[in-house]
């Protein structure tokens, strides 16, 4: 075997020498690097945006006993040997005494671990500098509600006695960071060491208990811990990672799917790209082959010739690739990891580059081998003249293997079929759209005769170039509609996150607030210009029954629904919310008492639909309605919302409710808050100006990658562009000097020139344009989940952007045609 | 047809190039002059200078030194969009290698420089042209298509579609085989004849430079005008 490695390096670098190769080489490295470097930014990315949304939840994953049954001592050890940390919380509720008076507390007794994830809020005194701390208080201390000092009368330093055991107060408790979105937690809380529960003697048999585990670690750790958990779970436990709630999981989602989105275009991109320079280079190598057919070569060693060729060029590709990706994507990170409270250290993700090599195998063997294949076919006689029409046969063929292979690995690549589709019905509008207008141009120009006006040389120009000229307006239409794609979806993503938490997102809950209180409230934030959003009565109650069936039963097994593991908030009103939308029925008619509205999602996931009955169970009643109507719920409003509601009058009205409401507070007002509780002590006031930040820091680290990822994606287009152009460089220099050597003047041959591209630019640049509006229409609402809009400044802008470009380039490639004599021009492109 | 004063006139023209940091000398102080309607050769080995000294004359690139003048004018002082002007208007070519546009069918390559010249019907003149070249039937075939003996005529139909004043021709039979570089130099004499347009012509071809009125060796960057060739007319 001669085809050692330094062989065929010695091999690819004679092979250099060829601009085809050189084209077809730098096309597959930039393919190789953009993939590579977005696979190793998304993954730490991922990373990055797992560790930050993790601190929400204080873990990567949240395990929940509701079962008063704390989670066996092996899971956590099972855990723990797989190299994920644990952290245990218990919750109860319970009667503590201190300053001489009893108040009913929410206890929440921690291990010493707790929190895995972000950090906990505190104040050593009421006077004292808010402090972020990793750990909660140790044995025999405790931090309690601020609220809790007015209601008890007590000071930092005083005892408080949580059943049977005494503990120190040394600090108020303002925030977990698990704690945001609860609302169950109505009673002032308190943080103390779970080691100090047994002494309290509160935890009995049947007594009403939470645990919470929390759990950290690897991604692929936690997930293969789960698989092994999943079986071992009863209904009344709950696993949650930050994918199933709801606020900030949507956001990640989007943006992941984005980066798989920019992902899978740079690689159709890149495809582009080689696919044009490898089917340039077997043009050019047809002489070759016929002199080498003349030499007695055969034509299946001469393809295998070419194959091992290939085989190098993929590796030197693929390293190429991989050693431009990776600082690339360490600098990106490092651009995100700025944006984090704690940096991050760059993980090297070696799995990632999967997609990068599958790449770059495609991208040779799908795109760029069927052309060179087809060299063997080439007939020796060519050495003594050319054969007229050899260069489309199979061109149809190898173009369709090629959509196959690269839709095949934008698929594996994104795993949504969804897109696939959109991208190839994108593509298959958009080639149909050239199809007939490229016919339509043709006929136009043809009317068109030459003169001495560069408007017209131009024009004459697409016209006589027209293969070339459709050839590559095709080509630009189809890299211009990849950007533009992105393009639209970032606009429409970053709008989306923007109306999604305008600046007056309520950002202050008030909870527990009882029926006759609801004036006193109303008038008291009303009377410091605070504007209160709606009140909203809650009972709270549990579904059990659908259509008389117990609840269990008549939902399959396979379904995992929370909402059916804990007490829902039910609530009446009589005219729908803003951020709602009914799907399904009619809402309650005017002095309507029966009936319920459910959650769209909810409803699918039990089945249910318009007219079922829904059986509830609150405190000791139980009612049953049937369901009016199906309502779309915007969960991430930061405004109440209700899985289910019933009219006013109905079935609720006699039940005792509490009422809840949300508002915004400027941050510079924050003192309202103090004077509230004063006035209010029974009403729990839920702070989340700091999860509402947070959530805006995470999109706005989410944009910046969005807009790197969209830079990178640009860069391969243009390159894909350049490709293009500098495929046909050589005939149009050879062009341009004819011209002035029959007597063009500069002037005109530069106009006309850059008029060609402009035109041919602005056509593709529209059709492009038009070809994305469709496939983002497409793309928009089934995995982004907006609305479609035309986009205006897109349509406007892209046509003359890639104009501009484009008429940039000729001018570019026009250049040593002016520089030079033309004889010394024609002598040389001889 | 003929008038008294040179179409063409050169004075004292020497050209260097600079390969690397040498100066190399490729003419040395040429002088020539060429009556309108007359037909010339100059001939010479590879490598004499010749085909730079075609350049040269043609106003496709300027001397180092000295003066070329073509139709009264001083194109050696002219900037290149004036030199353009000039070729468009008063200069046809004819190459070694044919220099046609492969994408561009026959009768596109003939409407070329009458396009460039604002002609008011360049495809009705290019294809009397080619017609007159007997390639009639061929219009809408490409380069490729062609024999080289074709491609040939193409090109020159294409130096004649303007009508030009003085033809320059590099070794216009250079790539062809004997029968069909004599029907091309046939084509050319013709119609440079019917057209009394001046021909300047490099070749190594003797046969087709004796053809010409007035014959010129180049040797080594120097030009000169044998005595027994001058004022001397071959004709068949």
């Amino acid at each position: 075997m001669r085809s050692a490695p330094a062989g065929w390096f010695r091999k690819t670098l004679r092979d250099w020498r060829e601009r085809e190769v050189r084209i077809v080489l730098s096309a597959l490295v930039v393919a190789v690097a953009t993939v590579a470097t977005i696979a190793l930014f998304a993954s730490q990315l991922q990373h990055t945006l797992v560790t930050s949304a993790s601190a929400f939840m204080a873990g990567d994953r949240q395990l929940e006993a509701e079962n008063g049954q704390p989670v066996p001592q092996a899971w956590r050890d099972e855990a723990n040997q797989r190299g994920i940390a644990t952290a245990r919380v218990v919750e109860f509720s319970t009667m503590v005494y201190g300053g001489g008076r009893f108040q009913l507390v929410s206890v929440n007794a921690a291990s010493d671990e707790y929190p895995l994830r972000g950090q906990i809020e505190m104040q050593a005194t009421p006077e004292a500098p808010r402090r972020q701390v990793s750990a909660g208080p140790p044995p025999g201390e405790v931090w309690i509600n601020p609220r809790l000092l007015r209601l008890l009368e007590i000071q930092i330093g005083d005892a408080i006695e949580v059943g049977n055991r005494a503990l120190t107060v040394t600090g108020l408790l303002l925030r977990q960071p698990d704690g945001g979105f609860a609302m169950s937690a109505l009673a002032p809380r308190i943080l103390m060491h779970d080691t100090d529960v047994p002494s309290t003697g509160v935890i009995q048999d049947g007594s009403r208990v939470e645990y919470e585990n929390f759990f950290a670690g690897e991604e692929a750790a936690l997930d293969a811990f789960y698989e092994w958990l999943r079986p071992r779970l009863s209904p009344s436990h709950e696993w949650a990672s930050i994918r199933d709630g709801q606020t900030l999981s949507d956001s990640l989602r989007k943006a992941e799917r984005f980066l798989l989105l920019g992902g899978s275009l740079a690689v159709l991109l890149s495809s582009v790209a080689v696919a044009v320079a490898s089917r340039q280079y077997a043009l050019r190598q047809r002489d070759t082959v016929a002199l080498l057919k003349t030499l007695g070569q055969a034509g299946p060693h001469i393809a295998r010739g070419y194959l091992a060729r290939l085989t190098a060029w993929a590796v030197c590709g693929l390293i190429g690739g991989i050693l431009l990706a990776i600082p690339l994507s360490w600098g990106l990170s490092l651009l995100i990891s700025r944006l984090l409270d704690q940096p991050m250290a760059y993980r090297m993700d070696w799995l990632a580059l999967g997609p990068a090599l599958a790449t770059a195998l495609v991208a040779l063997f799908a795109f760029a081998y069927p052309p060179i294949r087809r060299l063997r076919h080439v007939p020796a006689m060519r050495v003594l003249r050319s054969q007229p029409g050899e260069t489309g046969q199979g061109a149809l063929r190898d173009g369709l293997v090629a959509l196959i292979a690269v839709f095949g690995l934008v698929w594996l690549y994104a795993r949504e079929l969804e897109l696939v589709l959109a991208l190839l019905g994108g593509l298959a509008a958009l080639l149909g759209v050239l199809a007939v207008m490229g016919w339509c141009l043709m006929m136009a120009l043809r009317r068109v005769s030459g003169g001495g006006n560069a408007w017209r040389l131009a024009l004459v120009g697409l016209y006589r170039h027209r293969r070339a000229s459709l050839a590559q307006m095709s080509v630009f239409a189809m890299t211009l509609m990849l950007a533009a794609i992105l393009v639209l979806v970032r606009s429409s993503l970053l709008d989306d996150w923007q109306s999604q938490l305008p600046e007056d997102t309520p950002n202050h809950f008030l909870i527990n607030i009882a029926p006759d209180a609801v004036e006193d409230v109303r008038d008291f934030l009303t009377e410091r210009d605070v504007s209160l959003g709606r009140l909203y009565p809650m009972v709270r109650g549990r579904l059990t029954e659908i259509n008389g069936q117990p609840v269990r039963q008549a939902v399959s097994k396979d379904e995992e629904v929370n909402a059916l593991n804990r007490e829902l908030n039910l609530t009446w009103m009589e005219a729908l919310s803003d951020n709602n939308a009914i799907v399904a029925g009619d809402w309650f008619d005017a002095g309507q008492r029966r009936g319920v509205s459910i959650e769209a999602e909810l409803a699918e996931r039990l089945g249910v639909d318009v007219g079922d009955r829904l059986g509830f169970t609150i405190g000791s009643e139980t009612i049953a309605e049937p369901v009016k109507s199906i309502r779309t719920v915007q969960w991430d409003s930061m405004r109440p919302n209700f899985y289910m509601v019933f009219p006013p009058e109905g079935a609720l009205t006699d039940l005792p409710a509490t009422w809840i409401t949300s508002f915004y507070l400027d941050p510079s007002r924050k003192s309202v808050l103090n004077d509230f509780t004063a006035s209010f002590p029974t009403v729990s006031v839920l702070e989340l100006d700091h999860i509402i930040d947070r959530i805006r820091d995470i999109v706005g680290q989410v944009t910046q990658a969005i807009e790197a990822i969209l830079a990178l994606v640009l860069a391969a287009a243009l390159v894909v562009m350049a490709a293009v152009v500098s495929a046909t460089l050589q005939d149009r220099q050879r062009e341009g000097a004819l011209l002035r050597t029959l007597g063009a003047h500069q002037r005109l041959l530069t106009r006309s020139t850059m008029m060609e591209f402009a035109l041919l630019g602005g056509l593709a640049g529209l059709l492009g344009v038009m070809a994305a509006e469709v496939a983002v229409w497409a793309l928009q609402y089934r995995m982004f989940e907006g609305a479609f809009r035309w986009h205006w400044p897109v349509l406007i802008a892209f046509p003359v952007l890639s104009a501009v470009v484009l008429s940039l380039f000729g001018r570019w490639q026009l250049r040593p045609v002016l520089q030079v004599s033309p004889m010394l021009l024609l002598r040389r492109l001889e | 047809m003929a008038t008294t004063h040179p179409i063409l006139e050169v004075r004292q023209l020497t050209h260097r190039v600079n390969p690397g940091n040498e100066s190399l000398t490729i003419l040395r102080d040429i002088e020539l002059a060429i009556e309108t309607g007359e037909s010339a050769a100059i001939v010479g080995r590879s490598g004499s200078g010749k085909t730079t000294l075609l350049g040269l004359m043609a106003g496709l690139d300027t001397p180092t030194e000295g003066a070329v003048s073509l139709d009264g004018e001083v194109i050696s002082q002219m900037d290149e969009d004036d030199r353009a002007r000039m070729r468009a208007h008063r200069v046809g070519f004819v190459f070694q290698s044919f220099q046609l546009l492969p994408s561009l069918t026959a009768l596109e390559n003939v409407m070329l420089p009458l396009e460039l010249a604002s002609h008011p019907s360049p495809a009705h003149q290019a294809r009397e042209l080619l017609e007159r070249v007997g390639l009639g039937e061929r219009l809408q075939h490409t380069p490729r298509q062609l024999s080289g003996g074709e491609q040939q005529r193409v090109a020159i139909a294409r130096a004649f579609a303007a009508q030009p004043r003085i033809l320059f021709a590099d070794e216009p039979t250079g790539n062809l085989d004997n029968d069909t570089g004599q029907a091309v130099s046939d084509l050319l004499m013709a119609l440079n004849r019917e057209q009394g347009t001046t021909l300047v012509m490099v070749t190594h071809d003797e046969q087709l430079a004796e053809r010409c009125q007035r014959r010129f060796s180049i040797e080594a960057g120097r030009l000169s005008e044998p005595a027994l060739a001058a004022g001397m007319e071959v004709d068949e």
